[in-house]
């Protein structure tokens, strides 16, 4: 460090200060450009979903501008009045609830287990658990829909939320045994010498200090179920058990979809999870460069 | 990948100082209550492997259900034929694993084909998505103020990733969509595509591809910007003393530092681009004709879409052999990862 500063002191006198203030400039204003751009091309397809979700039947047809001309809450108001599309949210929001919520129990467990516990197997365990990071979904789809055919819950929420959560197990053990790794040991030698027990341990003392990482998988389980698509599609029969991807699903495979109200359905789904995302999102990033960085 | 080996020794080394055991498992000098002191110590470790198996036994439980069940009955049932109807599979060996790669007509050239157009995603998808996530996150790690709201808008893609997107996708490039709309207010209006980018043969796949990166950009421009975050100023101050510009000390020093974050970045588009299909499924399925038919949505097909066709064990091979593919990735990928680190 110390063999820098006159260097950079050098460079500094060398150069006119009016020169270099322009040139800083420059590159800010280039850099936020392109930065710019990208943001744009993120949003691209969103705002579009906007725009159409906004203006009525004749208007999406002629395309055009991004902004409605007329805009109209009717065709929002329309698609989720006319197409069950409360039903949907309820069945969406409780799909998404049951498996966080098995998720967290499950898994903080055995991260607990796999993190302070010593016992024959553990790391073994540990293993196969992260092992099934690499098995394909479509490989055991069709093994997963004749089982539970067989065990009688496929086409009920229940015989989706077991797979999903199995699903997380990989990430949300990794997660969960690394939180509850860094707990000192001290805390817990103390709590069992005033006499607590392990499950009062567990929860007194580890869950608590494991917050973030519980919201991290939390987020981690529930973004990705409350989109998921393809194992609810060739699990579900009944449309009252559709939850809001299959909803709009069903609403793109009318005779002749209207752009407008599908975005208006799109936009439906798209809502909560933003919404979720933007008020936790502190938790996401920390815990999604912490699973894969491992 | 990186994360299934240090977790391990991650765990274990959390165990060391472990004060509880340390002092009771060992036998106290001193002879007499040496014996009764160690009767205790194995009592409670005891006791401690049973609570570790308690706490373990629900996540276990529905691993073996719905994790190493259903991967073995796959696998068996790859070896079989059957419609998923009749009382009775009918063996067959190895015979599905050859219809699908080579010998049936009805099945092995759509799977050629699928698997080539499988190959340029795997091509295009890594490709792409690292070229825009590392000067995305080189950028972004200048943005000073700015970098916390502008992360969240790149993350959109990831957050909202499923049909509601994949529909508005569909949208904008219908032919009288947004995205033709905007060449040609942009002066660009020969490439625009009047029968929909997603209609014209030529380029469906191409902008396919196009929308797989969109959706990859933003996990691994996140892992990027860790990367150079924890890269250690006084390297790139030296480089610039040494005489490098901006570009030079970005080219020549950070992106070989950032390197196992390539690596990853690679082997997890690699890996989603053999076996993802829900874009695939939603936007195009398949089509126009079967330009945009990848393995994984030919394998659904074979498992979900035949009626009555004994197809079920087609498709378990099918799904089998993507696993086998992906797992030579994987372990390829951790050879580079590890000779260049």
């Amino acid at each position: 460090m110390t063999t820098i500063t006159p260097g950079r002191a050098v460079r500094r006198t060398r150069s006119a200060h009016g020169a270099e203030r322009t040139r800083r400039l420059l590159t800010r204003l280039v850099v936020g450009g392109l930065l710019a751009l990208y943001g744009l091309v993120s949003i691209y397809p969103f705002l579009w979903m906007v725009s159409a979700a906004f203006k009525d039947r004749w208007e999406v047809v002629r395309g055009g501008h991004l902004v409605p001309a007329r805009p109209t809450w009717e065709t929002l108001i329309g698609t989720w009045n006319r197409l069950h599309f409360f039903d949907y949210f309820l069945n969406s929001v409780q799909v998404t609830l049951l498996t966080t919520v098995l998720t967290l129990v499950v898994y903080a467990a055995a991260g607990y287990a796999f993190a302070v516990l010593r016992f024959p197997g553990r790391t073994m365990l540990s293993r196969l658990f992260v092992s099934l990071l690499f098995v394909p979904g479509i490989t055991v789809m069709l093994p997963i829909v004749l089982l539970e055919n067989r065990m009688g819950i496929l086409g009920t929420h229940l015989g989706l939320v077991l797979p999903f959560v199995n699903g997380t197990a990989p990430l949300s053990v990794l997660l969960m045994t690394g939180a509850f790794t860094a707990v000192p040991q001290e805390l817990r030698d103390q709590a069992r010498v005033d006499g607590a027990g392990e499950i009062r341990v567990f929860t007194r003392v580890h869950l608590p200090l494991a917050r973030p990482a519980l919201i991290t998988v939390a987020l981690l389980t529930a973004i990705p179920t409350w989109n998921e698509y393809l194992l609810t599609r060739v699990s579900l029969n009944d449309p009252g058990t559709y939850t809001l991807p299959l909803g709009l699903q069903a609403l793109a495979a009318e005779s002749v979809p209207h752009y407008n109200d599908l975005m208006a359905g799109a936009l439906i789904v798209v809502i909560p999870v933003v919404l979720l995302f933007l008020s936790l999102q502190r938790y996401f990033v920390g815990g999604l460069v912490g699973a894969v960085k491992g | 990948m990186a994360g299934s080996r240090s977790a391990a020794p991650g765990a274990a080394a959390g165990r060391v100082p472990s004060g509880c055991q340390g002092p009771l498992g060992r036998p106290a000098p001193g002879g007499g209550p040496a014996s009764a002191a160690g009767r205790a110590a194995r009592a409670g470790r005891r006791r401690e492997a049973l609570t570790g198996y308690a706490f373990t036994a629900p996540a276990v439980l529905l691993f073996c259900v719905m994790g190493l069940y259903t991967v073995g009955y796959g696998l068996t049932l790859s070896f079989a034929q059957w419609n998923g109807f009749t009382p009775h599979w009918t063996w067959v060996g190895l015979d599905n694993y050859a219809d699908v790669l080579w010998r049936d007509p009805r099945y092995a050239p759509r799977v050629h084909h699928a698997a080539l157009n499988t190959l340029w995603v795997m091509i295009g998808v890594p490709l792409l998505t690292v070229a825009a996530a590392f000067p995305l996150a080189v950028l972004l790690n200048r943005a000073g103020r700015m970098q916390a709201v502008l992360r969240s808008v790149y993350f959109l893609p990831y957050v909202t990733s499923g049909v509601a997107v994949f529909f508005a996708w569909t949208y904008i490039l219908q032919p009288d969509g947004a995205v033709n709309a905007l060449l040609g207010q942009l002066g660009l209006g020969s490439l625009r595509q009047p029968q929909g980018w997603l209609g014209n043969p030529d380029t469906a796949l191409p902008t396919m591809i196009v929308v797989s990166a969109w959706g990859a950009v933003p996990v691994a421009m996140l892992l990027y910007l860790t990367g150079l975050q924890g890269i250690d100023r006084s390297l790139l101050e030296a480089a610039q003393l040494d005489g490098a510009g901006w570009w030079r000390s970005t080219a020549s020093v950070v992106w070989p530092l950032v390197r196992p974050i390539t690596s990853i970045v690679v082997l997890l588009n690699l890996r989603d681009s053999l076996q993802g299909f829900q874009t695939f499924l939603v936007m195009t399925d398949g089509g126009p004709g079967d330009h945009t038919n990848v393995l994984g949505l030919e394998a659904y097909r074979l498992a979900f879409l035949k009626e009555l066709a004994p197809t079920l064990g087609l498709a378990s091979a099918l799904g089998w052999l993507l696993f086998a593919a992906a797992l030579i990735l994987a372990l390829v990928n951790l050879r580079a990862l590890r000779s260049t680190t």
